[in-house]
């Protein structure tokens, strides 16, 4: 008896040993993974070039806001993170941190005085960063952008999520190892590979999470699970890798086309992808641009598509039905008619480089019908780009359809034409009616 | 039909005596005896009663700074100091007084032949009224017809009957697929702007 008491006592120190260990130790910092020469200069404008690849600004510029002074909010699972001030301003800024305080919180998700950040900060995808590449954010940041004095709201997540130091477990589990180490069989590839899995971090929506942590399931194409398909908020990202996805079935020039100018012949960008368009992918440079496309490309996978329903063989005589105006015709294909017929047409094909092809549409037909529901109910706009600069605005219909008749349209276009979606119910559409609308407008 | 509604409806613009002018005065430009709906089924009124509340009767985006020519040729167009709702309140006084004169009861009161002649009168400008309302009856007419055909959510064309009885399909702005089939009866019924169907 006394044996057992003691040896339960004795495994509850270990416990809190191990507790006060994990919050009070000080978090090891990832060194750099090269040793640049001594008075190492970043060649001119490379800083800018990682910032817009990295995309710093989607986060880190309020809409309306100064750039990089912070202040968006980025809606997780677990709550609302702000994002911060990232100017030089000493005070509200990052204008005190040294080079290894700003690699710490690219490569560690550290802040300079060692609290850890929510990893809505990509640091898993940021760690793969080249001490180069550190280097020219580090002066970018520093150097040339003017310190912009705002104070951003303190993040104040619920317990136990406001336990920063469980995140110590969670990089613990989850992190892959910094640095970034060629694997492809081309300079090329390599190039495509580095951006798409380190600055642009793809991974952080197009990858599934794993239920546990949420961390993503892999970090570079040679995880199975990279770039399959995740979910951001109530959207899908879509899959980028199976044979059908979009992806893979668009040429080379309408995959970059979709990227670098936010449309292309069938599709166009919603949701946060359009804010990756905006900031980030139109301003890379053609080479760049080039070397995604081709990666992505290299990693395609001889499998159906894994977050989307299938095709049907015999497409449903929709185009027909529709043209007949028919009294008969049931809520979905009414409501089709009298709200989106103008411009989807009756062929649902809308038109080339205008308006989305909704047959075979990624979006449109995935399993997580919630970014088509946000989108009937919200619109949402193909953001204006240097080669496509007409910013394409769909309405919401959220005022004009009740919860029923959304749910009676969102069925109609998942199972028309060649599309064989599940149904989606009033509850769902109830759950995204007045949610938080991220889209930019 | 029952113009209940209109009964319980209490106007934001017109005072009672004008309410009771506005109605007579559009059921007998849009009567209700006939094939379609008359303008007090359409609830023209709530749609006239609504403008002269809003922008439009407050001339809002008018330019209404002088120089004023209320007598100028017609041809030159709106002359008037008075905004919209100013004529409609100056000028349905005057056509009171006008047949409490002449006929011996305000306008809502007198039968349906007499309120035609007035009318008439009226379009034809054989009543005294002053060249700051020699628009009046135009106003009316233009409001009246207005009201009967603009879409449900400006008060008037109640449940799209002046749509559904000439046929027109409404807000829905897409019939490629009928554009080159000319005569042909479109079968489905009218869409509202906010989302009706009929």
């Amino acid at each position: 008896m006394r044996a057992l008491v003691r040896i339960i006592g004795g495994l509850i120190v270990l416990v809190i040993v191990i507790l006060l260990g994990l919050m009070l130790m000080p978090m090891h910092r990832t060194a750099a993974v090269t040793n640049l020469p001594a008075g190492y200069e970043p060649p001119a404008g490379a800083g800018e070039r990682v910032a817009i690849a990295a995309d710093c600004a989607a986060c880190h510029t309020a809409p309306g806001g100064k750039p990089f002074a912070g202040g968006r909010v980025v809606e997780t699972p677990i709550g609302r993170i702000y994002a911060s001030n990232i100017t030089p301003d000493r005070k509200t800024g990052i204008g005190n941190y040294t080079l290894d305080d700003f690699r710490a919180a690219l490569y560690d998700g550290l802040r300079r005085d060692g609290v850890h950040l929510y990893p809505a900060m990509p640091y898993p995808s940021y760690r793969k960063m080249t001490e180069e590449d550190v280097r020219a954010l580090y002066g970018y940041f520093m150097n040339e952008l003017a310190p912009v004095e705002a104070s951003v709201p303190e993040t104040r997540l619920a317990f136990p999520f406001n336990q920063r130091w469980g995140i110590r477990l969670w990089d613990w589990a989850s992190l892959p190892p910094a640095g970034f180490r060629p694997y492809m069989r081309s300079a090329k590839l390599d190039r495509g590979a580095y951006l798409v899995e380190a600055l642009a971090h793809c991974g952080s929506c197009h990858t599934p999470r794993n239920g546990l942590t949420f961390a993503e399931k892999g970090y570079e194409s040679r995880s199975a699970d990279f770039l399959t398909g995740g979910v951001i908020g109530a959207w899908p990202a879509p899959d980028l890798r199976a044979r059908d996805s979009a992806a893979q079935r668009w040429s080379d020039e309408q995959l970059a086309a979709l990227l670098a100018s936010g449309r292309n012949e069938t599709a166009g960008v919603s949701g946060e992808m359009a804010l990756a368009v905006e900031h980030s992918l139109q301003h890379l440079p053609k080479s760049d641009m080039e070397a995604i496309v081709s990666y992505l490309k290299a990693i395609k996978q001889d499998r159906p598509i894994a977050d989307a329903s299938a095709p049907r063989s015999t497409p449903a005589p929709t185009a027909q039905q529709l043209a007949s105006a028919s009294p008969q015709l049931g809520l979905g294909a009414r409501l089709y008619l009298d709200n989106c017929n103008a411009c989807h047409f009756a062929t649902g094909k809308g038109a080339k480089n205008v308006f989305p092809n909704l047959d075979g549409n990624a979006v449109v037909t995935a399993k997580q019908p919630g970014g088509l529901i946000s989108l009937i109910l919200n619109g949402d706009a193909i953001p204006s780009t240097s080669e496509r600069p007409e910013r394409l605005v769909m309405p919401g219909f959220g005022w004009r359809l009740n919860d029923d008749e959304v749910a009676a349209l969102a069925t109609f276009v998942r199972q028309s034409w060649s599309n064989a979606a599940p149904a989606v119910t009033t509850a769902d559409v109830a759950k995204l009616r007045g949610a938080v609308n991220t889209t930019p407008w | 039909m029952s113009h209940a509604f209109l009964d319980g409806y209490k106007p934001l613009y017109f005072s009672t005596t004008e309410w009771a002018f506005i109605r007579a005065a559009c059921a007998r430009l849009i009567p209700s005896e006939g094939e379609g709906p008359g303008a007090l089924e359409a609830r023209v009124p709530v749609f006239i009663d609504t403008q002269m509340a809003g922008d439009f009767g407050k001339a809002s985006d008018w330019y209404m700074l002088g120089p004023h020519e209320p007598g100028a040729n017609p041809l030159l167009g709106f002359q008037s100091p008075l905004t919209p709702a100013q004529i409609y309140r100056q000028s349905i006084a005057l056509v009171d007084e006008w047949c409490t004169e002449q006929k011996g009861k305000a306008f809502a009161e007198l039968g349906p032949d007499l309120q035609d002649e007035v009318l008439r009168d009226l379009q034809a400008r054989k009543m005294p009224l002053k060249a700051e309302l020699r628009d009046f009856f135009v106003l009316l007419l233009q409001n009246t017809k207005e009201g009967y055909f603009a879409d449900p959510i400006y008060g008037g064309n109640y449940r799209m009957a002046a749509w559904k009885y000439i046929g027109f399909p409404g807000a829905r702005g897409a019939y490629l697929e009928w554009a080159n089939d000319k005569g042909a009866p479109y079968p489905l019924g009218p869409v509202s702007i906010s989302g009706d169907r009929g």
